[in-house]
């Protein structure tokens, strides 16, 4: 057989290395800055880009898309080359998709953190950006296909499977998640509203762990830990169970976010099902990871690599059990909206991800760099000090999960609340927020360890940018004994990448077809409400105010069917009150209080427009001990309201029954609102002109929720 | 079915021994040096992803044809109501009209207390200097100045005003004590930032 000769070129297996790496680094700076935030309210120090509200999209969209990313990248981009036997297709196109990636972040760092969001949980991007996100995309696409399209080896292998049902899940979630309708160059509403915009956005949240965080790492986990631990992978019956599995299922999943909220039951029940069963396909991948290290036990002790693999595996495992408990209904009802789901985050992050990337690029610097590791104990210690991390982490954020939701539900025996008051469930578990600042920072010490280190072996040794190799070419023609083996018919698939992909590309389908179809089509999903109307103008203005500073990052606007609830925040949210909602505010974490129904003056919750003035330019002058950051700008910032007529037509546009040609009356009444409102605080002593963003704000936060309750006063 | 499990797929020519382990390495299956073991799945594993499939097909059941009561939220929640308003409707029979009476005794000015710091403080401050809500330390007083005027203001809110309507929140008792409290503690005091006079004044 003829032998021909190719060469790996492992420039940009290096470039991906190293922005992961600086990327980790600004993402768990960002995060860990969060974490004090939240213990320090004025550590924002009345700077917008520094509250915790701006830099909670900035932190989870650096993390997932920039260090996890560019991790991803770069183990395509290695181990492609080198499972096909051949380079990768066009090296102009690798350097596009570089530079276009990190270009994206760069963009995300100078648009979230200044309030330029779609507020749609990790699709915050605005729409410029989401179109240079899908251009990027493609491009490593074509980069990758063609390259299995010039491969030498005829069959392609389980890490190459995750990459392509990476590609083409991740095409499609993002591109329907993030379908929108433009008012200006750095504004948008998603075309998608209240009940269907939330399946929708957890559709798309779900899976951006299932195929952004969980499978393209599977792929990693299949190249890396065989050739780290020097051993054959421990079952390739398992590895195509478990794949086809796990992208089929995982993919139905995401109502599991909207427990006992305004979706419809069925909804939520395909949601419960389908996590239930994802936890064996789940555990495959942790288990071939694991068995594969079988023979290799005693160099697990002694390699820091496999070490942080073996972490990462468990952590993987620990997460992927832990995510279809808490999506049971009464762990749910429970679980939902705390720290819980938090910690129950890192562990994948943290633990899966991080470990996992550090322990790739251990591997692969001395290989890249022809040397050794400058330092195994440095290693070692970053491992300990990476799992304890972790732990101080993890561990108290389930704590304080459970403590705070079990004060939430807490009746005394005369049947009041127990803690009426939110603040008083908030103090409660300040200790434990001070225990995950501290695990995100040994965290983050890690991190510093393991740069340190990488810095020095790469500058020890010298990087090889080629690596000259032979392989035969692809036969044409393939005869296969393994043809009358029991996968034979899997065998031929992987022969055929082109059909695999297809095939991924259907398997990958199915679930959000059968969720999101009758979601949109059938009208009693979402069971419509006379007294609900469209926001004025004014509200419609603090509505975007309130996306824009990510308010909904700590308030959730999803009153839940438990007497504890209703009892608390009124009548539970129902799905025809969110309709005008583009998109959607439930939110997925109760930090401060559930807002859903703020405006509504019978309910405890309810407080006068003066009230709202002074919490949101100065929260601890109204509760010293809460940990709301400051807002003082939104009483000095003017309200952009030349964008109304657009906004309006925009509404318009997506169904809003606003009267016809209302977008030229619109500001008129825009301003009338807002000098009612002003001279309602200026009665109380404040001084305000009407024309400030907060003015706005206070309009939006008194109409939440009062649309179903004006008939019953 | 069992017996064919446990033959070999493969011809003795289509695999080699996996030293270190005795299992059976898949011929051609090699990338990049990485190979394949043929091994089944472990039994557990395949018996948990039967019953993950089994769990949900009869959940589904449950749900889908036989319109389970406990997988519906609405009637979850009716449920839940019903069975309070049960347990509760005995107790409020039971109970003796409530008399709203000056208390003075510590421990309920220090139960007043603990609610005066909890909810009254956002609006009022800590030491009754007023913010949002006016002065509690001074002699005016918007809607009178007796135990029983107070205690209907925390009970009934003044809604237009801002004052909340406490009789959901706040048991009989403890607004009496935080009524209490005001006109046993606060007033006379001298607060940090005292909100001006508003209301009428009292001697």
């Amino acid at each position: 057989m003829k032998l021909e000769k190719f060469t790996y070129d492992n420039q940009l297996s290096k470039l991906f290395m190293f922005a992961t790496i600086f990327w980790g680094f600004i993402g768990m700076l960002v995060g860990l800055t969060a974490a004090f935030d939240l213990i320090f309210p004025a550590l924002n120090a009345g700077i917008p880009w520094l509250t915790f509200s701006h830099i909670r999209p900035l932190h989870t969209n650096a993390v997932i898309f920039a260090f996890v990313g560019n991790g991803i990248f770069t183990a395509v981009y290695y181990s492609t080359p080198r499972l096909v036997k051949a380079p990768m297709y066009s090296k102009i196109l690798g350097k596009i998709h570089f530079w276009g990636w990190q270009l994206i972040i760069v963009s995300a760092v100078l648009t979230l953190p200044f309030g330029l969001t779609q507020s749609k949980e990790y699709a915050e991007l605005i729409w410029p950006i989401d179109i240079a996100v899908v251009i990027v995309w493609v491009i490593f696409g074509i980069n990758f296909f063609m390259t299995l399209v010039k491969r030498r080896m005829k069959h392609i292998y389980v890490a190459i499977w995750f990459y392509i049902a990476t590609w083409v899940a991740v095409a499609v979630l993002y591109v329907v998640n993030n379908l929108q309708l433009p008012t200006s160059f750095l504004h948008s509403y998603s075309i998608y509203a209240g009940v269907q915009d939330a399946l929708v956005q957890w559709w798309y949240g779900h899976n951006a762990v299932a195929f952004f965080l969980t499978t393209p790492y599977l792929g990693l986990m299949y190249y890396f830990v065989p050739k780290a631990a020097n051993r054959p992978i421990y079952s390739y019956r398992l590895s195509i169970i478990h794949f086809w599995a796990l992208i089929f299922i995982y993919i139905w999943a995401g109502p599991h976010h909207l427990l006992y909220s305004a979706l419809p039951d069925w909804v939520q029940a395909l949601g419960v099902v389908f996590s239930i069963m994802l936890i064996a396909p789940s555990w495959g991948g942790m288990l071939n990871g694991l068995l594969t290290l079988r023979g290799a036990w005693d160099r697990v002790r002694k390699d820091p690599v496999l070490k942080m693999f073996v972490v990462g595996i468990t952590a993987y495992g620990m997460a992927t059990f832990e995510g279809p408990m808490l999506a049971l209904k009464s762990v749910n009802a429970m679980s939902h909206f705390t720290d819980w789901t938090i910690g129950h985050v890192h562990m994948g992050t943290l633990g899966w991800n991080g470990m996992m990337t550090f322990g790739m690029i251990y591997y692969l610097t001395p290989k890249l760099f022809n040397t050794k590791l400058y330092s195994k104990a440095l290693a070692n210690t970053h491992f300990w000090i990476a799992t304890l991390g972790i732990l101080f982490f993890v561990i108290p954020l389930y704590f304080a999960g459970f403590t705070q939701s079990m004060m939430w539900k807490q009746f005394t025996d005369a049947g009041y609340l127990a803690y009426p008051n939110f603040l008083e469930t908030v103090t409660q578990i300040m200790p434990m927020y001070y225990l995950r600042a501290f695990g995100g920072s040994l965290y983050f010490t890690g991190m510093i360890l393991f740069i340190i280190n990488i810095w020095k072996t790469a500058k020890a040794g010298t990087f090889g940018r080629y690596e000259e190799t032979e392989a035969p070419a692809l036969e044409k023609t393939l005869h296969e004994s393994t043809n009358k083996m029991k996968w034979g018919w899997h065998r031929k698939l992987e022969g055929n990448a082109a059909k695999f992909t297809v095939f991924a590309l259907i398997a990958i389908l199915i679930g959000g077809a059968v969720e999101m179809i009758p979601m949109f089509l059938v009208k009693s999903n979402v069971p419509t409400i006379a007294a609900v109307k469209p926001y004025t103008p004014l509200e419609l203005q603090g509505r975007d105010i309130y996306v824009s500073e990510g308010c909904y990052l700590c308030h959730s606007q999803m009153i839940r069917p438990f007497r504890s609830e209703v009892e608390r925040y009124g009548e539970y949210t129902k799905a025809g009150e969110t309709v005008y909602d583009f998109p959607t505010q439930y939110g997925s974490k109760r930090t401060g209080p559930d807002l859903a129904r703020e405006g509504v003056t019978s309910l405890p919750n309810y407080k006068p427009n003066s009230w709202h003035y002074n919490h949101l330019i100065d929260p601890q002058k109204m509760n010293a001990e809460s940990i709301m950051p400051p807002y003082p700008w939104l009483a000095t910032r003017d309200l952009d309201i030349a964008s109304t007529p657009a906004k309006i037509r925009a509404m318009i546009k997506l169904g809003v029954p606003y009267p016809k040609g209302y977008d030229k009356t619109a500001i008129d009444d825009l301003q009338m609102q807002a000098h009612e409102i002003g001279e309602n605080l200026r009665q109380s002593g404040i001084k305000v002109d009407d024309n400030k963003e907060i003015i706005a704000l206070i309009a939006y936060l008194q109409r939440l929720g009062t649309d179903i309750y004006k008939n019953k006063n | 079915m069992d017996k064919e499990m446990k033959k070999p797929d493969l011809n003795k020519d289509d695999y080699e021994i996996d030293t270190l382990t005795n299992d059976r390495l898949i011929k051609d299956h090699e990338y990049d040096g990485i190979r394949e073991l043929d091994n089944d799945l472990p039994v557990w594993l395949k018996w948990m992803f039967y019953l993950g499939i089994t769990i949900a097909i009869v959940y589904s059941i449950r749900l889908f044809v036989f319109k389970a009561p406990d997988l519906i939220q609405a009637d979850e929640y009716q449920k839940e109501m019903a069975d309070f308003a049960n347990n509760n409707t005995v107790a409020a029979e039971n109970a003796a009209p409530f008399q709203v009476k000056l208390l003075t005794d510590a421990a309920s000015l220090a139960k007043g207390r603990e609610t005066w710091t909890k909810i009254c403080a956002a609006c009022h401050m800590a030491d009754g200097g007023g913010l949002v809500g006016p002065n509690m330390t001074d002699n005016y007083w918007i809607h009178g100045n007796t135990v029983q005027d107070l205690y209907q203001v925390v009970t009934n809110g003044v809604i237009q005003k801002g004052m909340l309507s406490y009789k959901d929140q706040l048991s009989d008792e403890s607004r009496l004590e935080v009524v209490s409290y005001v006109l046993e503690k606060l007033h006379g005091t001298k607060p940090a930032h005292p909100k001006a006079p508003q209301g009428k004044k009292y001697e």
